[in-house]
């Protein structure tokens, strides 16, 4: 298995609101998901989650609120708000016409 | 809008920041609990799984503080940058900066200045616990709702009878000659009740208060009490405590110190600091006492309301409880009550002249407003380019208009901090030409209220000026003024020049306004100032002067005879004489008169002013004999009682009869005991004066020889051929010389008394000539500023018209019509707010009516032709457009 790839700069807010778009989740699970999902090629830093997380309220596309967690601890549980759900259907749209515009690159080079 | 969920968000950030860092460690905490889990789940020893989670994360502490960075106010920051931004694009057009800060400190220092004096003389609570509560209690006369002072046997009925106050007190003011360690000194003191000190709820710093029975005068052989003012027990009694319980001689008689008020405690609030308070016992010596005559109205009175009553309801209770007196004293004039605010009642007559200054003012800060406004509308054009930029690179037009809002803000802000410093010079300036008697002066100067007046209005301003500028420049169309960009920017629609066009007319019928007012008010002091005041105020010195102590009244004429005639002495003299009350100073003693031949009851006789006079005072003080004779040595206390009066009387009682020879009992008859004055006869008639303000009338008057009326203080009066200041030291010698323990005071020229009988309408005309002044200027500089632009920006019209064939004069007469069109605009609709505001000023108006045609005539066509001078100019330069160059400048 190679190395988990490093985030591309300003990703990780894509990743972390796609996330909670599925449903309201704490910030372990946030980065656990995104592992998961990526089948461990994607590694959330710890060290950069939170302040992103603190970011994206700020901002006013998620919003949080305490709850309990499975093994009945308090955890503070971030979920989508409408603004940011355009914000990342917007991001989301850039992405993919980012990803194909590399990809078109990358394949007339070969 | 996303901003105001925002809110609540920054709000927590700023206010509730134990709450907002707990629930960071706690989600922080929560996330390394799952990584020790974890770790613990793969098998490693608890300790380690511990250290791999928190290295893992790489620092808690950095860890929190990123997290804190990310919620950070971002308004701060905005602001910041805006202002920074705003500072630069001022230092890129210093020309621009400095005219609109320099307009604007004008404008804010104007107003800021007036504000203090407004705030000082009738804003500022007075300095008494018990302040909102304090009302002047004064008893008028009903038929002509004048006076405005009680008697003493009124006010105890007043006293046992009311239930809404929780005290009165009665008052006058007094001179007191303390007999010090040093020479004799004069000091300016109060008679109270001795429950005045406890409706202010003020106590002495040392000593004690006056007790109730201390109204009453002292058992024989004990002392009436004194309270002395904190200055002067450290300038008289070098701070001694020991003073408590000292007697001391004022006027003579013996009083004992009972305490010291605090430093600054002032009541009566005046001009001159009162040193010493008394109680009212000293009136109520003697048989025929003042504190015994009903009709004796010499007295303020002071009211505590209860809490919770009104002045309606306070009013009421006490008109009902004077027409019960009225009714019970039948021989009486019959009186009514009316109950004032006491900070209304200091303030007075200034109160509505102060106003209407403010006002003036406010308008020159409103002038000020629309120019800068102009100044950045005009800039606005060539930033139109930077505007398409800003909105093109994504700044939303709210964030447009706050930057360009905290530009202005910081443009006033700036014209703010200058303003100041100017409000600073020009109060140095106004307190001098105040006049001297408006009390509270002293409050005048630099504190938190007008550091708090000039920011608000600062901000006030900027938001005022700033607002229309900013969303005109936010509105602009991107693609237009990125593409028109290469036409110099000068390329604004008819929009921005009817906004231009506004602000100018509404200028220049602000300053129309002003002008009127300013002119009514310049043709009133002139007409004022030429009113004969009935003598010749021209050098003469005057001076109060008590009468020795202990004295009793048959030796006062002597007395005051000694000092005259010392006085004529003097190198420099003419003439010297005195009396009791000088003209112009309003001081007139009011007297009931009764007119021979027409027998009736004291309560329904006429009113005249009485005053005693010295031998020689109508040829010292000026004023012609009309009839009959002057006083002579002969007229003393063993002749006949004789009177000489004006010729307003003799008209008014004599209308078509000789007064000569006919006799008249005036209601004062110092000299003649207690019981009915006694008839004198009329054995001459002098010429008027006026007695009160220069622009009233002169009221009827009776003058009695001092040898036949003693009274005490006199006022001398030295008529001299050189300087009457340069005799006021040989003058205090001469009187020392009578009597060492006698001090000169009040000592002026009458020519000063004159000056402080005008000093308030002086006032008003200066300042408001002042504020219409720059009013016209500033109008003049707005059409001005918008021909000019009109100029440039027709510049290509121009010279087309000109390459087709339209001569320099048309063009000339184009342009001078569009400034005249302005200026007719903004002069009629100012004439009809000027119109609608006059008559604010009539009570300032003497022999002028508000609607004065001559004024409203001239001031709008002076107005007119500085407009069309200030039109002129920018005309002449498009008259002068070489059509090649503007057809070229394409």
């Amino acid at each position: 298995m190679s190395k988990p790839t490093d985030l591309v700069q300003g990703t990780l807010d894509l990743l972390i609101l796609k996330t909670v778009a599925l449903e309201p989740a704490h910030g372990w699970a946030i980065a656990q998901r995104i592992r998961q999902v990526s089948k461990d090629v994607l590694q959330v830093n710890q060290g950069s989650l939170y302040p992103a997380l603190h970011r994206l309220e700020q901002s006013g596309w998620i919003k949080a609120k305490w709850g309990e967690s499975d093994n009945n601890r308090r955890a503070k549980y971030y979920a989508l708000t409408p603004a940011g759900r355009r914000y990342l259907d917007q991001e989301q749209a850039n992405w993919q016409r980012l990803s194909a515009a590399i990809g078109l690159v990358l394949e007339i080079a070969d | 809008m996303r901003i105001f969920k925002k809110i609540p968000l920054r709000i927590q950030s700023i206010f509730r920041k134990d709450r907002v860092e707990q629930d960071l460690t706690d989600e922080i905490r929560f996330h390394v609990d799952k990584l020790i889990e974890q770790n613990v789940a793969r098998g490693m020893p608890p300790a380690q799984a511990r250290y791999a989670a928190l290295q893992e994360l790489g620092g808690l502490e950095q860890l929190k503080e990123e997290c804190r960075d990310m919620r950070r106010v971002k308004v701060i920051e905005n602001l910041v940058q805006d202002v920074r931004y705003g500072l630069r694009v001022f230092r890129k057009n210093p020309g621009f900066a400095a005219v609109a800060i320099l307009t604007l400190a004008l404008g804010i220092g104007a107003t800021t200045a007036i504000f203090s004096v407004v705030d000082a003389v009738v804003l500022k609570p007075l300095p008494f616990p018990t302040a909102d509560r304090l009302v002047r209690v004064r008893s008028l006369i009903l038929k002509t709702g004048t006076g405005g002072i009680a008697s003493y046997p009124d006010f105890l009925d007043w006293r046992a009878q009311n239930h809404v106050f929780d005290g009165i007190a009665a008052f006058r003011t007094g001179d007191f000659t303390l007999v010090g360690a040093s020479d004799a000194v004069h000091l300016q003191g109060a008679v109270v009740s001795a429950q005045l000190l406890s409706l202010l709820d003020v106590k002495p710093v040392l000593g004690r208060s006056f007790a109730p029975e201390e109204d009453s005068p002292a058992a024989a052989g004990g002392t009436d009490p004194v309270i002395l003012s904190q200055e002067l027990w450290q300038r008289e009694f070098s701070s001694d405590p020991s003073v408590i319980g000292r007697k001391i001689e004022l006027n003579g008689l013996p009083f004992t110190v009972v305490g010291v008020m605090p430093g600054g405690f002032q009541y009566p609030i005046q001009a001159e600091p009162i040193e010493l308070w008394t109680t009212i016992a000293v009136d109520a010596r003697g048989a025929d006492s003042m504190t015994t005559q009903r009709g004796a109205h010499y007295l303020d009175v002071l009211g505590l309301l209860k809490p919770g009553v009104a002045i309606p309801r306070a009013q009421a209770e006490m008109v009902g409880i004077a027409s019960a007196l009225n009714k019970a004293h039948p021989e009486n004039r019959p009186r009514t009550v009316r109950i004032v605010p006491e900070l209304e009642s200091l303030s007075g007559p200034l109160r509505a002249p102060l106003f209407v200054l403010l006002g003036a003012v406010g308008c020159v800060l409103l002038i000020v407003c629309a120019n800068v406004a102009n100044l950045l509308l005009a800039r606005a054009s060539s930033r139109q380019k930077e505007m398409a930029v800003r909105a093109a690179l994504g700044s939303s037009r709210l964030r447009t208009v706050c930057q360009l809002l905290t530009e202005s803000l910081t443009l006033g802000l700036l014209g703010g901090a200058v303003g100041l410093a100017l409000a600073l010079a020009l109060l140095q300036l106004l307190v001098r030409i105040i006049p001297a008697e408006v009390p509270r002066l002293n409050l005048i100067g630099l504190d938190v209220r007008l550091l708090g007046f000039a920011f608000l209005i600062s901000l006030v301003a900027g938001i005022l000026f700033g607002l229309v500028p900013a969303f005109q420049l936010s509105k602009v169309s991107l693609t237009g003024a990125l593409s028109e960009g290469c036409r110099g920017g000068v390329s604004s629609g008819r929009g921005h020049n009817r906004v231009r066009s506004a602000l100018v007319v509404s200028e220049v019928a602000l300053a129309v306004v002003l002008l009127v007012g300013a002119g009514l008010l310049v043709k009133s002091f002139l007409r004022l100032t030429r009113v004969d005041p009935g003598f010749d105020p021209h050098n003469v010195l005057t001076f109060q002067l008590d009468s020795p102590a202990g004295q009793p009244d048959t030796q006062l004429p002597a007395f005051y005879h000694q000092v005259v005639a010392r006085m004529a002495a003097l190198p420099g003299a003419i003439s010297a004489s005195a009396v009791a009350s000088l003209p112009l100073t309003g001081n007139n003693i009011q007297s009931s008169i009764e007119i021979e031949g027409q027998p009736t009851p004291i309560g329904s006789r006429p009113i005249a002013d009485f005053n005693a006079v010295e031998l020689n005072y109508f040829h010292t003080i000026g004023i012609p004999l009309a009839a009959g004779r002057d006083f002579t040595e002969q007229d003393d206390a063993k002749s006949p009682p004789v009177v000489i009066v004006n010729q307003a009387l003799a008209r008014r009682f004599f209308p078509n009869e000789n007064p000569i020879g006919k006799h008249v009992r005036p209601g004062i008859g110092n000299g003649y005991g207690p019981g009915e004055s006694p008839m004198r006869e009329i054995v001459g008639v002098v010429g008027d004066v006026k007695q009160g303000d220069l622009g009233g009338e002169s009221s009827p008057e009776v003058y009695a020889p001092l040898a036949q009326s003693p009274f005490s203080p006199m006022i001398i009066l030295v008529r001299t051929r050189i300087d009457p200041r340069g005799i006021v030291e040989p003058a205090r010698g001469a009187v020392a010389s009578l009597d060492r323990h006698q001090p000169l005071y009040h000592v002026l020229t009458l020519d000063q008394y004159f000056a402080e009988s005008v000093s308030e309408p002086r006032l008003s005309t200066l300042l408001l000539s002042g504020f219409a002044g720059l009013a016209v200027l500033l109008a003049c500089l707005g059409v001005y500023g918008v021909i000019s632009y009109i100029v440039i920006q027709r510049r290509h019209e121009i010279g087309v018209r000109m390459a087709l064939g339209a001569e320099a004069s048309e063009v000339l007469r184009w342009m001078l019509v569009r400034g005249l069109a302005l200026a007719s605009v903004g002069i009629a609709i100012g004439l009809a707010f000027a119109l609608g505001l006059a008559h604010l000023l009539s009570s300032a108006l003497y022999g002028v009516r508000p609607t004065d045609p001559v004024i409203f005539v001239t001031a709008p066509m002076a107005l007119l032709s500085v407009a069309l001078l200030a039109s002129y100019i920018p005309a002449r330069r498009a008259a002068r457009v070489d059509p090649m160059v503007a057809l070229r400048y394409e």
